[in-house]
């Protein structure tokens, strides 16, 4: 699967755009709330991440991106194999 | 050129402190190998270091640590201290920074880089807020950062840059697996998927067979 061509798909649509978003955010608000993530000149708690997404700012956008390529190697087994 | 390495460790506020730390055995380890280290450690990070540095004794291979975009590597207090317009002949990178693979890698090799090894998004780890004062003690943080040491560790030990490149993401993809599984605990659970972002984002630009 090509993360990169279905991004932009998912760009071009903003029903699913969304969907995915608030997919992501549901998934952020079951990280610990004692973790701490350094991302980019930055360290984010979980209340950093919600909003960086919310505003779909370029830490958002990333975590976004990172969120659907996680998902889609879960589901097609990809983090099962180290290719 | 002579077998010497630079390493540029700021450490002005938490993210370079962590990176500065766990750097460390990088540079422990190359001086029990005899070679000549420049370790630009806190306030040395600069521009000036660097370039100086670099003119003068040319060394085989920079370890950069650091913030960064796509077009820049920064040092202490966040001092530019490579960018695009950098013509330093260094023969390997690796630069521990954000997004420097997308363009400024790509320009280096262009001119005066042999191999350079990034990361096309912005390099991402966990760490645990109560060891923020003891970087080695942070057992999140050491899935993330241990394996990226194998980058410049293993080109130290004289191995092709794509055996560098190799070696960091089996080690990386190796505790993704542990940090996936039932034995791991809630907060490496969720972590996962940032070690998943960074195996797929870090690249060898370049000669991948460039050896130091």
């Amino acid at each position: 699967m090509n993360s990169d061509s279905q991004l932009k798909e998912i760009d071009l649509d903003p029903e699913l755009k969304e969907q995915l978003k608030a997919l992501v955010l549901e998934r952020i608000n079951v990280m610990p709330d004692t973790m701490r993530i350094a991302i980019g000149t930055t360290e984010v708690a979980k209340s950093d991440i919600i909003r960086h997404v919310t505003d779909e700012d370029e830490i958002g956008k990333q975590m976004i991106e990172m969120e659907l390529e996680f998902l889609q190697a879960l589901g097609s087994g990809a983090v099962y194999t180290n290719e | 050129m002579s077998r010497s390495i630079v390493v540029t460790r700021p450490h002005h506020e938490i993210v370079t402190k962590y990176l500065c730390d766990w750097s460390k055995e990088v540079v422990d380890m190359a001086r029990t190998k005899g070679l000549e280290v420049f370790d630009l450690d806190g306030t040395k990070s600069t521009r000036r270091n660097f370039e100086g540095y670099v003119k003068k004794h040319s060394p085989n291979f920079a370890f950069v640590n650091g913030h960064g975009n796509a077009l820049e590597v920064a040092g202490h207090e966040n001092e530019i201290i490579i960018d695009k317009e950098c013509n330093l002949k260094i023969q390997i990178i690796y630069a521990r920074s954000c997004e420097a693979a997308l363009i400024l890698g790509p320009s280096l090799v262009s001119r005066s880089v042999d191999t350079f090894i990034g990361y096309t998004r912005k390099f991402i780890f966990g760490y645990d807020p109560s060891k923020c004062y003891k970087p080695l003690d942070d057992v999140l943080a050491k899935l993330f950062l241990e394996p990226s040491n194998l980058v410049a560790s293993t080109i130290i030990k004289g191995h092709p840059a794509r055996e560098a490149n190799k070696r960091s993401k089996d080690a990386m993809y190796k505790n993704f697996r542990k940090m996936i599984s039932s034995r791991a605990t809630y907060e490496e659970r969720f972590a996962a998927r940032w070690l998943w972002s960074n195996i797929n984002s870090q690249v060898v630009l370049g000669d991948p067979n460039c050896v130091f």
